[in-house]
């Protein structure tokens, strides 16, 4: 298989204009997981609930559709299952991914009551409790599991995540930074924005056009705690006022559920001690 | 044998629309029911706001007026009271004495800090944004229950014993 694989990567890279449909790189396929390892196991039936709405029919109310997998014959993580959900029994199933492996925060989705990336997240292997699986909460559903994150965009926007300076360096190079000032950025620069914190903090369920919630607050930490930046001041004029940051109650959901393991949560605090002391 | 099997899988991906019902009668174990979301009733408490997003979706966000007295100031300020009432609640008692300046000091931090507290809930359920007039009565009812509060423990001040006595006699009541 792997040899015949490479064969045809080959023969689809020296003619790529004129590639027949049978060399065509197709979606991944279980064929391979299907060829069962271990025949004599017993099916592990596994039941999946996945939240449907089609725009196609508005009037009609969400609903909740179950599939079963035989967890032998599925990876072993969240994205693994709708991926064959989407294969074998339902083309109609959308939702959004793209890396599978954690990290360009397309499959962010609500699994068993969790905000979590769903390509990080395990299967849980007790085949007697049924998953469920959301969109992220509190977003306006495009279709079935994905979620329109436009408003999380504009407001990542407006924090300008760029670096801001005037002054050139003296030896006219690019801007250095000595490794503490470049270690106060760990833990910042790691976020992909997937929206899982964001999407679980109460406050930003409430208030979601105004406050920005932590992922954007702990991208503005990211520039505020920059040392080549030059336009701290101006950052921190832009947060002061009573949405922006001071929404944020310390619920603390977001440093819970980040799949990254970040923590926007303590961002948000040095933000405001930041501003505390102007 | 492999090639064959990718081929198949391609073609059945394409063609899977067409094929729907068939497969979906061999795969009968797979796709089970469907069974409703939710059954909630039609009237709501708060109808949902038209679904929108204001601007387009390459424009930013709009930044709130700048305004330190609600923002930095206010929390630094809330932080303050908030910390401030930790000794104050445990000085009277530690120390034995019943200073009434103390009292007044205690009563009015404490006036103040629930203020903000409240006041912080109502801009939050209530976002002038979404409920101008709610939002509005919201915040008058704060004031003039603040207001009460305070006459009501200034009362108690000045023509009763106090907060912190009053405590300890229902402490030791």
């Amino acid at each position: 298989m792997a040899a015949l694989r490479s064969t045809s990567r080959l023969v689809a890279s020296s003619k790529p204009l004129f590639r027949p449909a049978v060399f065509a790189r197709s979606y991944a396929t279980v064929e391979a997981a299907a060829q069962d390892p271990n025949p004599s196991e017993a099916p592990r039936t596994k039941t999946f609930h996945v939240y449907r709405w089609n725009p196609d029919q508005p009037t009609e109310k969400p609903k909740m559709q179950s599939y079963s997998l035989d967890l032998n014959k599925t990876g072993p993580m969240m994205l693994d299952a709708l991926i064959r959900i989407k294969n074998e029994m339902d083309p109609t199933l959308t939702f959004r991914r793209s890396c599978r492996e954690g990290i360009c925060g397309s499959c962010a989705m609500n699994i068993d009551g969790v905000n979590t990336l769903a390509c990080l997240c395990r299967i849980p292997t007790d085949t007697a409790k049924e998953s469920r699986i959301y969109p992220l909460p509190h977003t306006y559903v495009v279709k079935d599991l994905v979620p329109d994150l436009t408003q999380f965009y504009k407001q990542y926007k407006s924090i300008k995540p760029y670096l801001q300076r005037d002054t050139k360096t003296e030896d006219g190079l690019e801007f250095r930074q000595s490794p503490e000032d470049r270690k106060k950025l760990d833990g910042l620069y790691e976020c992909i924005l997937c929206a899982c914190c964001s999407t679980s903090c109460p406050s930003y369920w409430w208030n979601s056009e105004e406050y920005l919630g932590p992922a954007i607050l702990l991208q503005s930490y990211r520039w505020l705690a920059d040392s080549r930046d030059e336009k701290t001041a101006e950052r921190k004029h832009a947060l002061d006022n009573s949405m922006s940051v001071y929404r944020c109650h310390t619920i603390l959901n977001c440093s819970r559920t980040c799949p990254k393991g970040l923590n926007p949560a303590r961002a948000i605090a040095e933000i405001k001690k930041l501003m505390a002391s102007h | 044998m492999a090639s064959i099997a990718r081929q198949s899988s391609f073609l059945r991906q394409t063609c899977l629309s067409a094929f729907r019902s068939p497969l979906a009668t061999r795969n009968g174990a797979g796709v089970s029911q469907v069974v409703a979301f939710h059954a909630s009733a039609k009237k709501q408490i708060l109808p949902p706001l038209p679904q929108t997003i204001q601007g387009t979706m390459n424009d930013a966000a709009p930044i709130p007026t700048p305004h330190p007295s609600e923002g930095s100031y206010h929390w630094t300020f809330e932080r303050a009271i908030s910390v401030g009432l930790v000794p104050l609640t445990i000085a009277p008692f530690a120390a034995g004495s019943l200073n009434p300046v103390m009292d007044a000091v205690l009563c009015s931090f404490i006036v103040l800090h629930s203020h903000i507290g409240f006041q912080a809930a109502i801009i939050d359920y209530f976002p002038s944004r979404r409920v101008p007039k709610t939002a509005t009565f919201c915040s008058w009812l704060l004031r003039a229950f603040t207001l009460t509060t305070a006459v009501g423990l200034y009362e108690f001040e000045t023509n009763d014993v106090g907060v912190t006595e009053a405590f300890k006699r229902v402490w030791k009541a």
